[in-house]
């Protein structure tokens, strides 16, 4: 089952990252972590592997004298929350329409 | 399943499950629009108090330099500018919505305060229609923008208002701009900042 689904969105807290960042321009990396409540630690990991499918693009800056990671959607990543969404859809839907 | 309360880890996911974490997340990013009402509420109630006031010191007390009522729009300029200051430090998340927001915001800005100097030489008799006009642009838009139906109300109701200015005497005109201040930004300003508490 689900064997059409994108296996790096597949998976709650990646989901949830890009579906908060496809409706924003960029968002830090504290508010990713409050809304989704993840802990820093698993949202680093779970960023990590975003980045490394292309899916989104992490920026390393310095804010005030404080370290600040930002994070926005790549076109890979619009494409791939676009392809998953349509697959879902097909799994949701009722058979026979 | 809880989106908002659990710890959110890597479990295996169902089809519904998966579109209630699309929807959830899609939603905290639409509570981040309601804090433009900050300044539909201020300037709102500045453009309103300093409209009742010239026509107080024009009609009732007939004070010659009654246009310095506008002189509080000043308040409004400088809290904009820190408040802006301030939020843009502490924001942690750019919006496209916010971006539009603020760039209409600075254009008619820049256009309300040029439109100044164009009426110092062509003469105030029809100041107020055309600033009307100038609201109902920025509220229909951000209307749109945010959508959010009272705004674009507001700027339909305010069209109407500047046509109607345009009939009557300068002191009139007075009015039909608090009128107009009270439907494009004190009525949608106050709606907005009631939705944002009752999503929060």
């Amino acid at each position: 089952m689900f064997k059409d689904l994108d296996p790096i969105l597949h998976s709650q807290l990646r989901l949830a990252v890009i579906s908060l960042l496809i409706g924003v321009r960029e968002a830090e990396f504290t508010f990713i972590k409050e809304k989704t409540n993840a802990t820093a630690g698993n949202l680093s990991v779970q960023i990590n592997k975003l980045k490394e499918a292309g899916y989104i693009e992490v920026i390393k800056q310095f804010k005030e004298n404080y370290p600040q990671t930002i994070c926005k959607i790549s076109k890979a990543g619009i494409d791939a929350f676009e392809k998953y969404v349509n697959a879902l859809e097909s799994y949701v839907k009722p058979s026979g329409q | 399943m809880q989106v908002e309360e659990n710890t959110m880890e890597n479990e295996p996911l169902s089809a519904r499950e998966s579109l209630l974490v699309i929807q959830s997340m899609i939603d905290k990013t639409k509570t981040q629009l309601g804090n433009n009402s900050i300044y539909f509420l201020l300037w709102g109630w500045l453009v309103f108090i300093a409209c009742l006031l010239q026509y107080f010191l024009m009609v009732v007390v007939q004070y010659e330099h009654h246009s310095y009522a506008w002189s509080t729009m000043l308040i409004g300029v400088i809290f904009s500018i820190v408040y802006s200051a301030r939020t843009k430090r502490e924001r942690k998340v750019k919006t496209y919505a916010g971006e539009s927001m603020g760039a209409l915001w600075t254009g008619l800005g820049i256009s309300f305060f040029t439109l100044c100097f164009i009426l110092m030489q062509v003469g105030w008799q029809y100041a107020f229609p055309i600033y009307i006009l100038l609201y109902a642009t920025g509220t229909f838009i951000s209307g749109g923008i945010l959508k959010f139906r009272p705004l674009q109300i507001g700027g339909a109701i305010c069209w109407a208002l500047a046509v109607g200015a345009s009939y009557v005497s300068y002191q009139n005109q007075i009015l039909f701009t608090a009128a107009a201040i009270l439907f494009s930004y004190l009525i949608p300003g106050y709606l907005l900042k009631y939705r944002t508490a009752a999503s929060n």
